[in-house]
């Protein structure tokens, strides 16, 4: 490869990869441009390995990378972001007297698992949700689990999302959760490892999608040589899924899709996920009760619903059982759902599963549920609620990352090593006042990807949430939304925080 | 379909039609104040403003830039082209998953140029064009819209939105030039030649004009080829016409009794511009049958309302 640069046209993007695998010239991390600002220390690294030399399965691209100019790069990155604000992929940013949509910051070079790591993670991601689920129906039936002194009853029936509301509800295949987004980071021995599950109302996969389709055409010579498994079907599958838990003796269900509105910060995710399955988007107020059965107001008159897909959080499903001041959901639904003329998924009350103290019990409820060991590992955890794990917590602030229990979305949390004395002391303070409602984990510094910053490639920290859909049997989809920390150092890849995502390409091989 | 959605389709149509049309509106003053050398008609100006119903439209202080900026521009003003064109995708956005794709982005991107367009830039090149790309961004997305949606209940909603809102806007047009003074009214010099011909070009409608009674400028043929023309698209027949098909097509499941209002409606409206003549409408006085054709359009509306949108569920159980 010559060190000439040459500006490509946007239509000649076959010509210079294949220019770029005959000259077979390698940027090495750290060393040469564009890649001379590229960390690579004790964390690992998902293209690079120690020696700097890249994985066989990141070859591929980094010869690329090493060949492009950056400024076609910048152009690609460019039109991915334009394409997402045409596209109106964005999510509002309130001020004073105006609001403002910004994109969701998304690095166009994509992340990279080989098949034989997919098939791990999805063997344990199968297990842990089969476990999960039948842990739930346990806790809303006989609470067998309990009695037997697996999970402490009052970490069960003292948890914030527990709703004694659910007791005795009957849930359809016992899809309890039909729609999962297992967190998953890589420890520094480069496993993976479970950091959190979300059965309540995860969202994130239309930007899995999303992603999937600007890196497509950004890379599309790169993309059909790599195999790179498809996810384009999630959409259909999420529809079976549904289909698959619809009250019994409904030929054709009726499925419609509840959203909180046009405000909700997932709004888009809402309206891509209801266009691509070809069903209804409601809001609460276009559903009434009437007569024992949930209809939809059409210019027609009324019509029975039978799936809701609900976006919408346990706490504003239905104001006569739980907040009244709720002006989202929907006066009676419940009670339908109690009496089964309608499903709703996912269902309420799994907030008690995906607890962060309940979290470190996982491993141990898949061995109590299917006499299995986890697939995959959870990261080590200290309950706060114990004594003697508080006084190691307290001990060992600067080296852990104090979570709250019920929280999410990277609030109410303490990342040790990163915050001064001063706030390590408060934090504790906080700890001690209210130990039930904490736990405490390593700092495990999640692996690092590389990506297209100010013209550079450089290393951030990424984590990956694959979905997991469970109707009549359980899928996952070959990838999942691959945040990222796009600030320097930062380990936060929360959206809501400065975070970003990327495309996550699953090998065939 | 859902009753919200049907509200939301019907009024993106709508604050989209009223968007070309000011933006229209805009575009013959300004290529008239080049080309016609009236830079100093004030009272062309004034008439437009009337037009639009706007609220300041006898202010004698206001120069066409200023009226260019508060009638397209100004944030402040509900009815602006501007804040029509979000109104209209602010309505998208909310059935974002009932229009096709095509239609989203190409809104969207509208929004997203006029809303970052610097006035002052506008206003120093050639206005006329930047009105000329607002409305042809507008008509690209009614073609796509005809050409990418199913035409099935959503699309007749905006179809009903489109013309009864189009209905409306010409009448008002038609009013301020063709009524004579009313007592309380607003007071113009009678249009002259150069008038007579841009109210033609404001409805998109010299040309058609032309094909079928030459270039002859007649003023009572002008009117009555912007109130009769059976298919020019911007008569009032024609919008009346579609308001009453668009009608037909709706709410099919719906009970008789409520389909039945509408229906009767746009009817007697199709029937009561079907029957009148030229003649008669001349002899019967202009301003009456358009104020006429105006709250016939509300009343149609307001039965669109009731019947299909904000019904309450106990009439329903009636029936």
């Amino acid at each position: 490869m010559s060190s000439e640069k040459t500006v490509l046209s946007p239509e000649a993007e076959e010509l210079p990869e294949d220019d770029a695998a005959a000259g077979g010239r390698f940027a090495r991390p750290g060393i040469d441009e564009p890649f001379d600002a590229y960390l690579i220390d004790h964390t690992y690294d998902e293209c690079f390995q120690p020696n700097l030399w890249s994985r066989p399965h990141y070859a591929k691209l980094h010869e690329l990378l090493s060949s492009l100019p950056v400024e076609e790069v910048q152009r690609r990155q460019l039109a991915c972001e334009q394409s997402f604000l045409h596209q109106g992929i964005t999510f509002t940013v309130y001020g004073k007297d105006s609001s403002t949509e910004k994109i969701i910051p998304t690095d166009l070079l994509p992340r990279i698992i080989t098949g034989a790591e997919w098939a791990r993670i999805e063997a344990g991601l199968k297990q842990r949700i089969a476990a999960l689920n039948l842990f739930l129906a346990d806790i809303y039936a006989d609470g067998k689990a309990v009695r037997d002194g697996i999970v402490p009853a009052d970490l069960v029936y003292g948890a914030k999302h527990f709703r004694k509301e659910m007791v005795g509800v009957a849930v359809p295949r016992g899809a309890y959760v039909s729609v999962c987004g297992t967190d998953l980071i890589r420890d520094e021995a480069g496993q993976f490892v479970v950091l959190e599950d979300n059965l309540r109302v995860p969202s994130g996969v239309s930007y899995m999608l999303a992603n999937r389709e600007v890196v497509r055409r950004a890379f599309p010579a790169l993309f059909r040589e790599s195999r790179v498994r498809p996810i384009e079907r999630y959409p259909q599958l999420l529809l079976e899924t549904l289909r698959s838990l619809a009250p019994p003796g409904r030929e054709n269900p009726r499925i419609v899709l509840l959203t909180p509105g046009v405000f909700n910060s997932a709004y888009y995710e809402h309206t891509f996920l209801a266009r691509q399955m070809g069903i209804e988007l409601v809001e609460g107020r276009d559903l009434v009760v009437s007569d024992g059965r949930v209809c939809m107001r059409s210019t027609g008159g009324l019509e029975q619903v039978d799936v809701i897909y609900r976006r919408l959080d346990d706490d504003f499903i239905d104001p006569l059982v739980f907040r009244a001041d709720s002006v989202l959901g929907v006066p009676g639904l419940f009670d339908c759902y109690a009496r089964g003329t309608v499903v709703i998924a996912n269902a309420l009350g799994n907030g008690v599963a995906d607890d962060k103290a309940v979290y470190a019990y996982v491993p141990a409820l898949i061995k109590y549920f299917l006499g299995e060991e986890a697939i995959l590992p959870n990261v080590e955890t200290y309950l706060c609620r114990d004594p003697k794990q508080l006084d190691h917590v307290l001990a060992n602030l600067d080296k852990l990352v104090v979570k709250a229990v019920g929280e999410s979305g990277g609030y109410g949390m303490l990342v040790g090593p990163h915050a001064s004395a001063g706030e390590r002391a408060a934090f504790g303070e906080l700890v001690k006042a209210d130990p039930d409602n904490y736990i405490a984990q390593p700092t495990i510094s999640l692996s690092r990807a590389p990506c297209f910053v100010d013209g550079k490639f450089e290393s951030r920290h990424v984590d990956l949430r694959p979905f997991i859909l469970t109707g009549a049997e359980t899928v996952v989809v070959p990838g999942g939304l691959t945040r990222v920390a796009l600030r320097r150092g930062s380990l936060v890849v929360n959206s809501s925080q400065g975070g970003g995502s990327k495309d996550t390409w699953v090998l065939s091989e | 379909m859902l009753s919200r959605v049907a509200d939301s389709l019907y009024w993106m149509a709508r604050y989209m039609e009223r968007a070309e049309h000011s933006a229209r509106l805009l575009r013959v003053r300004l290529e008239a104040m080049v080309s016609q050398g009236d830079l100093e008609s004030s009272e062309e100006w004034r008439r437009m403003l009337h037009a639009l119903a706007d609220v300041q439209a006898d202010d004698p202080s206001a120069d066409p830039r200023d009226i260019t900026f508060r009638v397209a521009f100004d944030r402040a003003n509900p009815s602006s082209t501007l804040r029509s064109l979000m109104a209209a995708r602010d309505n998208a956005r909310q059935v974002r998953e009932q229009i096709s794709s095509e239609m989203w982005e190409h809104i969207n991107r509208d929004y997203l140029k006029l809303t970052a367009m610097d006035f002052d830039w506008a206003w120093s090149g050639n206005p006329a064009q930047t009105f000329i790309d607002i409305g042809d961004g507008i008509w690209m997305f009614q073609g796509i819209t005809h050409s990418t949606m199913r035409h099935g209940e959503g699309f007749d909603f905006i179809e009903l939105g489109t013309y009864i809102e189009r209905a409306q806007l010409v009448a008002r047009l038609l009013d301020v030039y063709l009524s004579p003074p009313q007592e309380d009214g607003p007071k113009f010099a009678a249009p002259g030649y150069f008038d007579w011909i841009n109210l033609l070009k404001q409805c998109t409608g010299f040309e058609a004009y032309c094909k079928v009674y030459t270039a002859q400028v007649a003023p009572r043929k002008i009117a009555e080829f912007l109130i009769f023309d059976p298919e020019f698209p911007h008569s009032v027949r024609f919008a009346v016409d579609k308001v009453q098909s668009a009608l037909e097509q709706i709410a099919p499941g719906a009970p008789q009794t409520r389909r039945a209002a509408c229906a009767r409606m746009a009817g007697r409206l199709k029937a009561f511009v079907d029957f009148s003549s030229m003649d008669e409408v001349a002899a019967g006085g202009i301003a009456p049958f358009l104020a006429s054709v105006l709250k016939q359009c509300e009343q149609i509306h307001g039965a669109v309302y009731e019947s299909y949108i904000s019904y309450g569920i106990e009439d329903l159980v009636k029936g």
